[in-house]
C-alpha cells in the first residue's frame, strides 16, 4: 500500500509494537514446545501427557498468555497470533497418532481462516480466506482418504470436485468484487450494503 | 531406486516434514489475514498453497499435489493478485480512522468495542478446540496405519470415468457456466445498457 501523505504514515508509524515483549512471547511458546516435547521423548511420556490432559491446558496458557501480551503489554498482534497457533499446533499434537496430526493443522488451517473471513475488511482478502478454508477441507478428505479407506482412494475423488468448485467460486467472486468496485468505488466490507435487508 | 517420496513418507521423517510444513504454512496463513500489504498477502497465499501441496504429497497424494499447484498456487493466486491490482484500496486509512474514533469514547464504551471486535477470534477458538477434543477422544483403532503407495492415479482414472463419470461431467458444465458468469459479471456495461437509436437520439 503506498502511502499518499507523510500523515498517514505517521499514523501508522504512531504506536509501534513492543518487539521486546513479541520476541519473550515467542521464546515462551518456543520453550513450552521444547518441554511438551522434552516428555513425549520419555519412555511412556505420551501416556503422562495424555492422562493429565497436559496439552490442552498448555494450549490454554499459551492463549491466555498470548492474549496478555498482545493486549496489556502492545505486541505485534500477527507475531503473536503467528507463533500462538503454531506453539498450540506443536502443543496439541506432540506424541499422538499421525492422522491426529493432520487432522489438527486442517482445523488449525480452518480456524484462521475463518477468523480472517470474519474481520478482514478487503473482499478480496475475504476470498483469499475462503479458499483457506476449502483448503482445510481438502486436507481432511486426502487424510481419511489415506487413513481410513486406502485402496479405493474416495477422499481425493471428492477433493478434486472441491477443487473444480472452488476454481469456479474464485472467479465469480472476483467477477463480483470487480463489478461492486466498479460501481461504488471501494472494496471495504463494511460499506457494502447494497443486500442488507 | 533414490526416490524422494520414498525417503520423505518413511514414518520417521514424515512427521518431521509434517512440522517443517506447517512451521512453514502457518504462520505464512496468519500473515495473509493480518498483513498490512494486501498485495503482499497475496503473495503469502501461495506459500500456503505450495505448503498445502506439500502436505499432500506426505499423504501420497501425488496427482492432488500437482493439481494442487497448478490450480490453487499458480491460477486462483495470479486471479486473486490481479483482482487486487485492479481494486487499489487506501483501506489503512480508514482502519486508522476507525480506531482514532474508539479512542475518543468513553472508557466503558471501548471496553465494549473490544470485547466486540475479540468475538470472532473467540469463535475460531472454540471451534479449533472443539474439533482437536473430538479428534483426540475419538478412537481411531480399525485404522491402516502404514497405507502402502498404491497407484493413485490409475484408480482416481478408473473411478472418475467410470463410476462418478456424471459428477465429473457435472463439473464440466459448472466451470462453463462459472466462465461465462465470470465474464458476464465482470464486463464492462455501458455498451450493453445503452440502445443504439437512444444513443442517437441522445447525440
Amino acid at each position: 500500500m503506498e502511502h499518499n501523505s507523510p500523515a498517514e504514515l505517521e499514523k501508522e508509524t504512531g504506536t509501534p509494537p513492543n518487539m521486546i515483549m513479541t520476541y519473550a512471547y515467542c521464546g515462551i511458546v518456543f520453550l513450552a514446545c521444547c518441554f511438551i516435547f522434552g516428555i513425549s521423548t520419555n519412555a511412556g511420556g505420551e501416556k503422562i501427557i495424555q492422562d493429565n490432559n497436559m496439552d490442552v491446558i498448555f494450549f490454554f496458557i499459551l492463549t491466555i498468555l498470548g492474549i496478555t501480551f498482545r493486549y496489556m503489554l502492545n505486541c505485534s498482534p500477527s507475531c503473536c497470533f503467528a507463533a500462538g497457533a503454531l506453539g498450540s499446533f506443536v502443543v496439541l499434537t506432540v506424541g499422538q497418532d499421525p492422522i491426529i496430526k493432520y487432522l489438527t493443522l486442517a482445523a488449525l488451517l480452518f480456524a484462521i481462516g475463518m477468523y480472517g473471513m470474519v474481520v478482514s475488511r478487503n473482499a478480496v482478502r475475504v476470498l483469499m480466506s475462503i479458499e483457506l478454508m476449502l483448503n482445510a477441507v481438502n486436507i481432511n478428505l486426502i487424510t481419511f482418504s489415506r487413513f481410513v479407506d486406502p485402496a479405493d482412494v474416495k477422499g481425493q475423488l471428492f477433493a478434486i470436485f472441491i477443487l473444480t468448485v472452488a476454481a469456479a467460486e474464485a472467479a465469480v467472486g472476483l467477477a463480483i468484487v470487480l463489478s461492486l468496485y466498479r460501481n461504488m468505488s471501494t472494496v471495504d466490507m463494511q460499506r457494502f450494503n447494497l443486500l442488507k435487508w | 531406486m533414490f526416490n524422494v517420496l520414498d525417503i520423505v513418507s518413511a514414518p520417521q521423517t514424515e512427521m518431521m516434514m509434517l512440522y517443517i510444513i506447517a512451521i512453514i504454512a502457518v504462520p505464512f496463513a496468519v500473515g495473509v489475514i493480518f498483513d498490512k500489504n494486501v498485495i503482499r498477502s497475496g503473495f503469502l497465499l501461495i506459500g500456503v498453497f505450495g505448503g498445502i501441496s506439500a502436505i499432500f504429497l506426505l499423504l501420497k497424494a501425488p496427482f492432488l499435489a500437482l493439481a494442487q499447484l497448478m490450480i490453487y498456487a499458480v491460477g486462483i493466486t495470479l486471479v486473486v493478485v490481479i483482482a487486487l491490482m485492479l481494486t487499489s484500496t487506501q483501506l489503512n486509512s480508514e482502519i486508522a480512522s476507525e480506531e482514532q474514533d474508539i479512542e475518543n469514547e468513553p472508557a466503558i464504551m471501548q471496553l465494549m468495542d473490544k470485547t466486540k471486535r475479540a468475538f470472532p477470534f473467540l469463535v475460531a477458538w472454540l471451534s479449533f478446540l472443539t474439533i482437536y477434543l473430538s479428534l483426540r477422544t475419538e478412537g481411531w483403532m480399525p485404522l491402516n496405519k502404514a497405507a502402502e503407495g498404491v497407484d493413485n492415479l490409475e484408480t482416481i482414472g478408473t473411478a472418475l470415468t467410470t463410476s462418478y463419470s456424471l459428477p465429473f461431467e457435472f463439473a464440466s458444465v459448472l466451470l462453463l457456466a462459472a466462465l461465462i458468469g465470470a465474464i458476464m459479471l465482470a464486463k464492462a456495461q455501458t455498451s450493453v445498457d445503452l440502445d443504439p437509436s437512444e444513443v442517437q437520439n441522445q447525440e
